[in-house]
């Protein structure tokens, strides 16, 4: 019977992963683009992005984390409630990307944990929609943490 | 094809008003950093009503190490008449300091020059007398160092020594300069056998 229940409380969530609006670089375009008609986020439940970080399950990280914006990122990290997932978009929030110098945090997961990390530059809007798809399973199934999307 | 505005590495005065073309209508003077502020008030006198950018370069090996740069602007006198409208004057003032030499602020003249002094100041390490509040202004407060000066390590003195991949030194990156830091060996080194050859 529990498990039962755990099951539904599972789908009910990865049903409804509602993002937190942050957008950091052009990577942001891209994830914009998802809400529109053409890929339309909402089949996923995920067209809610949310203002404020107390009613978002996950975070998009979309662009390159300056030093100056790290302590930012983290401080809205904190502020989301648990359960909560992070997606890593792009070559910039995954490892810096072409930005190897003093000013951009070298990768987002220095500073909080990454559940998918989509590779691109920037990723296309199906990439980012996947990356959901993942979240999602991992939801489903229980799972956590450092997932590369790709095909 | 290089721009026509870089000044050649190898060149024995680096110095902009010899080497670049005015843009357009700008004039380019340079002031020694004595005689800066009694410039500048007597320009904005003159009509230089706008402070439109202050910006610092550096030369690294010239001396004067650095050229900080007021770009001044004067609009037309009248506002009537389809002829004066559209011809403001632009005036470029140069002024070559060392590293440790200070300039006058001008923020009692332009307000703009407020942020754009700690900008320079943040960036390059110069000091604004008379400022009334130089701070950082880009960079974390705690941080260490002046970016945009040649001599920063380009991937932070913090991560100096971590390798850089080694795709990373074949684009655009002179042969021979080191993966960060020690740019000023790198620019000698260059120089040198640029004379030798």
């Amino acid at each position: 019977m529990l498990a039962r229940v755990d099951e539904v409380a599972r789908w009910a969530q990865s049903s409804s992963v509602w993002p937190l609006t942050m957008g950091l670089a052009c990577c942001a375009i891209e994830m914009m683009t998802v809400t529109s008609s053409e890929y339309d986020i909402a089949r996923l439940g995920s067209e809610v992005f949310r203002s404020s970080p107390r009613q978002a399950d996950l975070m998009i990280v979309s662009g390159r984390v300056a030093q100056k914006m790290g302590p930012v990122v983290k401080r809205l990290y904190d502020q989301m409630a648990d359960p909560k997932w992070v997606i890593s978009m792009g070559a910039c929030a995954s490892s810096g990307g072409i930005f190897d110098n003093y000013a951009i945090i070298q990768g987002v997961d220095t500073i909080i944990p990454v559940d998918v990390y989509v590779p691109g530059c920037p990723p296309t809007p199906d990439g980012l929609l996947y990356a959901v798809n993942l979240i999602q399973q991992q939801i489903r199934e229980g799972g956590r943490g450092g997932i590369v999307a790709s095909a | 094809m290089p721009s026509t505005q870089t000044p050649p590495i190898a060149g024995s005065a680096i110095d902009p008003p010899s080497l670049r073309p005015a843009i357009d209508d700008a004039v380019i003077e340079r002031v020694a950093p004595s005689e800066l502020r009694a410039r500048l008030e007597s320009l904005k006198r003159d009509g230089y009503a706008m402070l439109l950018d202050l910006g610092a370069v550096d030369y690294l090996q010239r001396s004067p190490r650095f050229d900080v740069v007021y770009h001044l602007l004067k609009l037309a006198p009248k506002r009537a008449g389809v002829k004066e409208i559209g011809a403001p004057a632009r005036l470029r003032v140069l002024c070559g300091v060392e590293e440790n030499e200070r300039l006058p602020s001008v923020m009692d003249l332009w307000r703009s020059a407020d942020w754009a002094e700690r900008e320079v100041y943040d960036l390059f390490g110069l000091v604004f007398e008379g400022h009334a509040d130089l701070r950082r202004i880009q960079m974390p407060h705690d941080w260490e160092g002046h970016p945009l000066r040649k001599d920063y390590p380009m991937r932070g003195p913090a991560r100096e020594r971590s390798p850089r991949p080694a795709f990373a030194n074949k684009s655009n990156v002179v042969a021979g300069t080191p993966p960060s830091g020690r740019t000023l060996e790198a620019l000698q080194e260059q120089v040198k056998r640029a004379r030798e050859s």
